[in-house]
């Protein structure tokens, strides 16, 4: 199993390690409630150095990329990045990712963990003339650092003129004890939150700084159980969950993100799908009753099956089920009672409006 | 595997190797709940069911009684003995951190009135049960 950088820190904090993309990962130090209501209210640090890291450069950089995405790049300046997807020629989702541009014939690209070879190998197969691609995940470690007073520790360490002056999607490079560190003002929580990017050598230096200037802002380090009810809150898609091969992103609320004018691989079957409609939609479900939700449980309307949940937690801040459910088209609206199935038993739901948390900045 | 340092196992119970346990008393009746090792293994418990109609039932050695999840994991209790099932801690439905936070006293979880001590020798005593969760289940 892969180790990320930082996988000794874990190990000495008591971390709870699990697999997960085939990295061995701390689902949780002392508890996803705590760590969760960290994030919350004050601060938390996620190790992602797992997810993966490409590098595109060369002067055809920003055409390669707008064949590959379907969302438009042309609002994209350098220092600034933007959440898109890669779709297959049938509409389906190949990955989600984050482009950062840093110049005009330079981009760098955050894909999910999971992903990283297929997305790796897509890229490969639809490359063009002028453009390098380079694989750099494995030297490269990622930290999250994710709550209302991240402003506040990362301004302590980088400096409170050029934390405070970055909007949100934007990003820089900074200096960390002579190697270069990418800032950016983004994240998975639906806090104020920055991701830190820098080279393996200095993420336990970092990530060990991070917990001491933290400490006075009450910083706690997070695993991936926290970081899965916080963006299940937030309404953000997990890859293989909402979104995946089979599924297109009309189907999974990411409609909003195919608006380019280019040629982009998949804009004739997204057309296709506009013209018709696509056969599912999303709505966020909030349980009535008691229960923890997991993925694959059953929702019914009226006695019949509805949908399916593509994520469930045990929502931390609201202190009842919440899920993501994939519906059939047409069938539920906001506001409708469902039931949903756990082990035999149908408890009540309700069809609520997205997303359960609302950006907190 | 995290480390089962300070794992507490209170030397007047019994215990099994699915992680419950039981404390006897005259021979008959058994109030029974999770370990300590058990709770921590879970992590935070945020839902507490009992099996529908569970109290007055009977219930052999290792049948669920009920369940108890966290975020990320679901788990059966089984009855540690065979008995009646005589009260179940109706506290725990609201509060299932009680488990976490005292799981041999508040967190408790059912009563049996014990139909066949026979079953006693299936259950391991606090040293066992100790070198059980050392060796990693």
């Amino acid at each position: 199993m892969k180790k990320t950088p930082l996988y000794n820190t874990h190990i000495e904090s008591g971390g709870r390690m699990v697999e997960f993309a085939g990295f061995s990962m701390p689902v949780q130090y002392t508890s996803i409630l705590d760590e969760h209501a960290a994030v919350r209210n004050s601060v938390g640090l996620f190790d992602v150095s797992h997810m993966g890291e490409f590098t595109v450069k060369g002067e055809s950089a920003a055409l390669y990329l707008s064949k590959l995405v379907p969302t438009s790049m042309s609002k994209l300046t350098p220092g600034m990045g933007m959440y898109t997807l890669f779709c297959s020629e049938n509409g389906g989702v190949v990955d989600d990712l984050f482009i950062f541009m840093v110049g005009e014939n330079n981009y760098y690209l955050v894909v999910n963990a999971s992903t990283v070879e297929k997305d790796f190998e897509w890229m490969k197969k639809n490359i063009i003339d002028g453009v390098l691609i380079e694989n750099i995940s494995d030297i490269t470690a990622k930290i999250d650092v994710q709550g209302p007073r991240s402003l506040m520790v990362m301004s302590k360490l980088f400096g409170k003129d050029k934390i405070e002056k970055l909007a949100r999607f934007r990003f820089y490079f900074d200096d960390f004890t002579g190697s270069q560190i990418m800032i950016s003002n983004s994240g998975y929580t639906s806090e104020r939150g920055y991701e830190l990017f820098i080279e393996n050598s200095k993420a336990e230096s970092l990530w060990e700084i991070l917990m001491l200037e933290g400490a006075e802002f009450g910083i706690k380090a997070a695993g991936l159980g926290a970081r899965d009810t916080l963006r299940l809150e937030a309404c953000y898609s997990l890859y293989g969950h909402e979104i995946n091969d089979s599924i297109n992103p009309f189907e999974a609320g990411l409609g909003w993100l195919i608006n380019s004018d280019a040629e982009y691989i998949g804009k004739t079957a997204l057309s296709d799908i506009i013209k018709k409609g696509p056969a599912f939609e999303q709505f966020c479900l909030e349980l009535s009753g008691k229960g923890v939700l997991h993925e694959g449980y059953k929702v019914f309307y009226k006695g019949n099956e509805a949908g399916m949940l593509t994520s469930g937690v045990y929502s931390p801040t609201f202190r009842k089920g919440l899920a993501l459910i994939r519906a059939k088209r047409g069938v539920l609206s906001i506001g409708d009672t469902v039931e949903v199935m756990i082990r035999d038993k149908g408890v009540e739901g309700k069809i609520v409006n997205k997303p359960f948390y609302k950006y907190n900045g | 595997m995290t480390k089962d340092k300070g794992m507490k196992a209170p030397g007047d119970l019994l215990y099994t190797v699915d992680h419950e346990w039981i404390r006897i008393s005259d021979e008959k009746y058994g109030i029974c709940g999770i370990t300590d090792h058990a709770q921590h293994s879970l992590g935070d418990i945020v839902f507490v069911e009992f099996v529908a109609n569970i109290v007055h039932t009977t219930v052999a050695q290792r049948e669920p009684v009920v369940i108890v999840e966290s975020p990320k994991a679901a788990s059966d209790v089984y009855s540690p003995m065979k008995g009646v099932v005589t009260t179940v801690n109706r506290d725990v439905e609201d509060a299932p951190e009680l488990i976490n936070k005292d799981p041999y006293g508040e967190g408790w979880l059912f009563k049996l009135e014990i139909t066949d001590m026979k079953g006693i020798d299936n259950l391991l005593k606090p040293a066992e049960y100790l070198k059980l969760i050392k060796e990693g289940n």
